[in-house]
């Protein structure tokens, strides 16, 4: 039966194998990122936690790398492709980059915009469209990914599942 | 990567003890019910230990966030599940999910988290303020991973004080957290001559 394959802040998962289940569960200014192959029916779920790993001379070597956009997104591509995917295959779904509170002392602390636009610039250079996505707002969400259907999943705090991608039925939907 | 000593941790134990009994001392008045506190616990967890020690990522919770300006940065976070919640409206006869509700909420949060920081300024002679209380009811791995992101830095580790607080005479627990960002901790242990 069905198995899941929970992806935690700052990792990503890849699946292969008819019945798993990619997650993301809890996400809030953070952005869960499904891309999938529909023809090989492998697919990828990356939970990234900030925008990009702080660089440029005397930036410390990030211990978990796969946090930051910049990292997480390249890095998953190529597991994906080592798996069998094809990269001009990919289609890309993004959930999460709500800002539930209003912290920090100046404007231009939305750190789930900036996570959303972070993972868009990598889907862009990787030349990856963007199929559906449920994102911004003020709340949080959980996430799915079913193989081998490819199918997408998502939820918010006692709501009921909505479907954002369904390859079987072809048919996508853009949430508000 | 911070790490924290044993003796350090017993320090902000005992710090949150105070705080939070002056906090329950608080609530007891507003509720006009007798409150316990449970002897709070400090940890040092890596983020996503943090918020597996606080329950089920996809379950929902009403959280109150206070954030505390000046010479110490973090965050008190209040968390109620939604029976608890409903419990605690219940002596003002309100809905938890109503305006009226939210606000109560919103206020018990305000007034726990006043009171806590109050006594942590006091005692470490630093300034504390609280900003404006925010409620909302949302899934508690989404409400505690916004608040340990919310600075976009990149922290590895997430220093916990949670205590729980219990309205005797009604089954309602709350969970109440302190989470302090960077480096501010250290700053506070020193003042009370813990380094």
């Amino acid at each position: 039966m069905s198995s899941e394959l929970p992806a935690r802040m700052g990792e990503w998962v890849i699946g292969t194998e008819a019945g798993t289940v990619l997650t993301c569960i809890g996400l809030g200014s953070c952005i869960g990122l499904a891309l999938i192959d529909r023809r090989t029916k492998i697919a990828g779920l990356a939970h990234v936690m900030l925008p990009e790993a702080p660089s440029g001379p005397g930036a410390a070597k990030p211990s978990q790398p796969d946090k930051f956009a910049d990292h997480a997104v390249p890095a998953m591509i190529e597991a994906l492709i080592h798996a069998g995917a094809m990269r001009h295959r990919l289609e890309a779904v993004l959930v999460g980059g709500a800002q539930m509170f209003a912290l920090g002392r100046g404007s231009g602390q939305d750190i789930g915009a900036r996570n959303e636009a972070a993972v868009r610039a990598q889907l862009d250079r990787a030349r990856i469209p963007v199929r559906a996505a449920a994102t911004g707002g003020g709340k949080g969400r959980s996430m799915r990914v079913v193989i081998p259907a490819g199918e997408v999943v998502y939820k918010e705090a006692a709501g009921r599942p909505i479907t954002l991608l369904d390859p079987s039925a072809d048919t996508l939907r853009m949430a508000a | 990567m911070t790490t924290y000593t044993e003796t350090q941790l017993d320090a902000l134990r005992e710090l949150a003890n105070i705080g939070s009994g002056q906090a329950a001392a608080a609530l007891s008045t507003m509720l006009g019910h007798p409150v316990d506190i449970s002897v709070p616990t400090a940890a040092a967890m890596e983020l996503n230990d943090a918020i597996a020690a606080a329950g089920d990522p996809d379950a929902a919770r009403h959280a109150v966030l206070v954030p505390i300006i000046g010479d110490f940065d973090a965050s008190v976070v209040l968390l109620v599940p939604d029976s608890d919640a409903q419990q605690l409206c219940d002596v003002y006869g309100l809905d938890p999910h109503s305006e009226d509700g939210r606000s109560f909420l919103q206020e018990v949060g305000n007034i726990l988290g006043t009171s806590y920081i109050n006594v942590l300024a006091e005692m470490c002679g630093m300034e504390m303020e609280p900003a404006p209380p925010q409620v909302v009811y949302d899934m508690l791995g989404s409400i505690l991973a916004s608040v340990l992101l919310a600075r976009g830095e990149d922290v590895d580790m997430a220093l916990v004080l949670d205590s729980a607080l219990t309205v005797e005479g009604r089954p309602a627990s709350l969970s109440f957290l302190l989470i302090p960002a960077g480096g501010g901790v250290h700053d506070l242990l020193a003042r009370i001559g813990v380094s």
